[in-house]
């Protein structure tokens, strides 16, 4: 792996001397060292002595956690240390530390690293530290603290694409908001949470907040919950203060009625007199604002817009890394998080992406490991006690340990995400769906958009005339037609007579060229 | 009646009942370590034994096998890890409307656990239902596997099940499988993007078998067991003449012939059984003779069947129309195809020359056969003579019904070709 040599001479220049007493010892414990030259297997006691970045806490779903605490080492960690390392001094694990944190290859047979592995790239654990949003996140807690300590009612949007970590990034500013009212001894705001798709009607976010803020006040038969939401507001409140209330609306497009008047009205509520509500909506589209609530900027309150920009390579492997710095050993080559981070940070900056391919890249790699020879997957112990009783066959032993995740691997997960499933269709169509196929081509290539089945039957046939293959009839046509446009390769249209159904093209003539460029028939069809 | 052949009879049923039964037809393809059986075995165990949530969909033309072969795999999921595993299933045609699908849901997860449905309970009661039953089946560590069927009829409106669905998947609690089986390759374009981003994006394709596999398939289907209520001499008897006939080299070329329009492994069933019902009992073997004729059963062709029934005269007439339209006449009645008629006589000195009424009856009688009809419906008054007319045979059909025509004049295929 040439790769990560040439990344390191810089932190070997550190570690010169320490890698040569190191050397010898390493060879009893593993092929560690010939593929990863740096990884030495540090006992997890020198790692709490040393000053990392941020102290990785182990998290653990609420269901696991019974027995396990965070300061048990994990058991590869215990099985290959005992007693075999040298002593470090403490002044070099510093240095190593503060640049790079040394850690052994991970083991992908032991079934409990590759669950705590897979859970640490899950997309349902929420790690700890929200990283790369900070900015974001403290505009939208200063805002929520003046709002709290002013007593005034606000509203705050936050948009952007999916993925991007908004809802996180709410879950912790709640969490700091509730911490810092605590602290600064400031009555709790109360805290309404909700997704906008669970309403049935549109008009039950009024019920939900008039709940919430008044337990006592039922909503009678003639006034809705957002008149009484709106009286409430607009008179002064006879008890002393009341609470604060947080309004957090997850998905706030689904509010968007044909009259806007949901959506309209609830933004409306903070701009009442005696309102006490602060107001977060989330969405995806970056002009909601504009486009749906005109008549607030007229009034002069229009919501505070925080855009969440989609993530950048270098936010995409940061996360990555952060959310695997908490496990003990290495997972993935560098280089292979590298890849995946720009791969998608170009197309889309979506986390959620980046954390599936990961977790697909490490599948192929257990799919990697399942054809592997059973030799490797013995223990060192038994290798030690075949290798003195007969000679091992050289070919076995020049095969690489399989540990961590290459970018073979990543390389593997990422075409699998990103290719679309159609080049290996047309691929495998039957012979006269593909000529129909490259019929519909020819016909659109002078600029047509669509045809009727009649004209695809005419070049069709012509098509099957040139290479003496006897076409089909009309009806069975027809039935092909329909075939391809249940698999969403062909568009059809509706009509009385089959002839005069319309056809069109649904995907790109360059992948059906490119499908079929195997075949010198189609090859120069296709020309 | 011939010699009642109780072995033949049971090999038949046997035969018959396999090719009834996907569980069978998809075994052998599931064998290997690629297939899309192992794949997905290997995906939902892992959820279920790793505890995470997970997504996938499979695509693949109708008839390839996806739901059959979830089917396997499940019910060897639920040999495996009895207790741990309940299935709902959804199909897109019956519950793409939101409020049925989560009726449906609470439906079937009450029957699941014994609970009492309510069919009064509202869109927000079964929602809430669904997300506590989640939940509960998380801290139990029990997985629940959501099968959608026709998935992209789920992506139509607003896509809230769906939202919902996958939404629940990202939280921490709940332990749920989503699988969605579609025909359309670009399922996952139709979603949101919201949707799609929760989507992983695993997919399985469902290709047609090759044909090295189709052969397998064949001889796993259609051998009979040694070892079996049959007698033994007669089923390797049996066997051995199969082979024979599965290497012969008329055999593939029916094969191809009749994978060339749709190579999905339905259809290829579709046909076997037609070709295993053609078996004749007093024999009780498997011969090419049975799946010749099962083709030329499939591949009925009707219009051709009604071109050997045609007269001369009826035939001629067909083949001038078929000059005029190549001439690209667009609209042709009956007078000018007459007069084609004539400058056919005349330049080539056909022995046959029928009168004009003669031809007329010929006319009214293909139009009654509907092989040729009026252009349009309108001016019904016309005479026959002046009425735009066209052909309802192709020129392929029409080549094809000259050829296999009894005693077709020379003349009449020359014509045809020039």
């Amino acid at each position: 792996m040439p790769a990560i040599v040439n990344r390191k001479p810089s932190l070997l220049a550190v570690s010169a001397d320490y890698d040569g007493v190191v050397a010898v010892q390493l060879d009893k414990i593993g092929d560690d060292f010939r593929s990863n030259p740096l990884s030495t297997p540090q006992k997890r006691t020198l790692r709490s002595n040393s000053t990392p970045i941020s102290t990785p806490v182990k998290w653990k779903s609420p269901r696991r956690s019974v027995n396990a605490s965070p300061n048990c080492p994990p058991n590869a960690i215990e099985r290959d240390v005992d007693g075999r390392l040298p002593k470090i001094s403490k002044s070099l694990v510093k240095k190593l530390a503060d640049n790079f944190a040394v850690k052994p290859n991970w083991n992908p047979r032991d079934a409990e690293q590759m669950r705590a592995v897979k859970e640490a790239l899950h997309l349902s654990t929420s790690p700890p530290v929200v990283v790369c949003r900070e900015e974001e996140q403290n505009k939208v807690l200063e805002f929520c603290k003046l709002c709290i300590k002013q007593e005034k009612a606000g509203s705050l949007y936050v948009c952007g694409c999916p993925g991007t970590g908004k809802t996180l990034s709410m879950e912790k500013v709640r969490r700091l908001l509730v911490d810092w009212t605590r602290e600064n001894g400031l009555q709790q705001p109360d805290l309404l949470v909700l997704n906008c798709t669970s309403l049935t009607n549109t008009s039950d976010i009024f019920s939900k907040i008039l709940s919430k803020s008044q337990s006592q006040k039922r909503s009678t038969g003639t006034t809705s919950p957002l008149k009484l939401l709106q009286n409430i507001y607009s008179q002064k409140p006879q008890e002393s203060s009341r609470n604060m209330t947080l309004i957090v609306a997850d998905e706030l497009d689904y509010l968007i009625t044909k009259d806007r008047a949901v959506l309209h009205d609830l933004f409306m509520l903070t701009t009442l007199p005696f309102s006490r509500c602060v107001l977060i909506g989330v969405a995806n589209a970056i002009d909601l604002a504009d486009r749906f609530l005109p008549k607030l900027k007229s009034l002069n309150c229009k919501p505070m817009v925080i855009t969440f920009r989609a993530y950048s390579k270098d936010q995409i492997l940061k996360i990555l890394e952060e959310r695997l710095m908490s496990l003990p050993y290495v997972v993935f080559q560098k280089i292979a998080l590298e890849l995946c981070a720009r791969k998608v940070a170009a197309e889309s900056g979506d986390m959620r992406k980046a954390l599936n391919v990961c977790r697909s890249a490490i599948e192929m790699l257990e799919a990697e490991l399942r054809e592997s020879p059973n030799y490797l997957s013995l223990s060192p112990v038994e290798k030690a006690v075949i290798g003195q009783q007969t000679a091992p066959a050289p070919d076995v032993l020049e095969k690489r340990e399989i540990d961590v995740v290459r970018i073979d691997h990543m390389v593997v997960a990422l075409s699998k995400t990103y290719r679309s499933p159609v080049v290996d269709t047309i691929q495998s169509l039957p012979q006269h769906q593909q000529i129909i196929l490259c019929s519909a081509v020819k016909l659109f290539r002078g600029g047509k958009k669509d045809t009727t089945i009649g004209e695809l039957n005419k070049c069709y046939t012509d098509i099957c005339k040139s290479t003496l293959i006897p076409p089909v009839g009309v009806l069975e046509l027809s039935s092909m037609c329909k075939v391809l446009n249940d698999q969403g390769l062909l568009k059809l249209g509706q009509s009385r007579e089959e002839k005069f159904k319309r056809v069109a093209l649904k995907i790109d003539e360059e992948d059906v060229t490119f499908a079929l460029q195997g075949i010198r028939f189609f090859r120069s069809c296709l020309q | 009646m011939g010699r009642e052949n109780p072995a033949a009879e049971e090999a038949l049923c046997l035969l018959r009942s396999r090719l009834c039964d996907p569980n069978f037809i998809f075994k052998p393809l599931s064998d290997s370590p690629d297939s899309n059986y192992s794949k997905l075995k290997f995906m939902i165990s892992s959820s279920i034994t790793e505890a995470c949530n997970n997504s996938v969909l499979l695509l693949g033309p109708r008839g390839s096998g996806k739901v059959a072969v979830l089917e396997l795999v499940l019910r060897d999921l639920l040999l495996e890890y009895p207790d741990m595993i309940s299935v709902i299933k959804l199909s897109g045609l019956l519950h793409s409307e939101d409020v049925c699908a989560f009726k449906e849901i609470a439906r079937q997860l009450c029957v699941e656990n014994q609970l009492l449905f309510s069919k009064m309970a509202s869109f927000d009661d079964n929602s809430q239902f669904m997300i506590a039953m989640l939940r509960e089946c998380g801290l139990a560590h029990k997985t629940i596997v959501f099968v959608l069927d026709e998935f992209d009829l789920f992506a139509q409106g607003k896509q809230r099940l769906l939202y919902s669905l996958l939404d629940a998947m990202q939280s921490v609690t709940s332990q749920a499988v989503v699988i969605g089986v579609s025909c359309r390759l670009d399922a996952d374009q139709l979603l949101e993007k919201r949707v799609r981003s929760r989507f992983s994006h695993r997919k399985l394709l469902f290709l047609p078998p090759s044909s090295e596999d189709l052969q397998r398939l064949m001889e796993h289907i259609l051998s009979l067991p040694i070892d079996s209520s049959l007698p033994q001499d007669y089923a390797v008897e049996f066997n051995a003449k199969l082979q024979n006939v599965l290497a012969d080299k008329r055999f593939k070329v029916i094969i191809d012939t009749y994978m060339n329009s749709d190579s999905t492994a339905n259809h290829l069933l579709g046909f076997l059984f037609r070709a295993v019902s053609n078996m004749k009992l007093e024999n009780g073997f498997l011969t090419l003779e049975n799946f010749e004729a099962a083709l030329s059963n499939v591949q009925r062709q009707p219009k051709l069947e009604s071109l050997k029934d045609c007269s001369i005269v009826e035939l001629y007439i067909l083949v001038c129309m078929k000059r005029l339209e190549v001439k690209e006449q667009n609209s042709y009645n009956f007078n000018s195809m007459m007069k084609e008629y004539k400058s056919i006589h005349d330049s080539l000195r056909t022995p046959d020359y029928y009168s004009r009424s003669v031809c007329l009856r010929a006319f009214e009688h293909l139009l009654q056969r509907e092989l040729i009809s009026f252009t349009d419906k309108r001016g019904q008054n016309q005479s026959v003579e002046f009425h735009p007319v066209k052909l309802l045979v192709s020129f392929h059909e029409l080549h094809q019904g000259l050829k296999s025509y009894r005693s077709c004049p020379a003349i009449l295929q020359k014509l045809m070709a020039g």
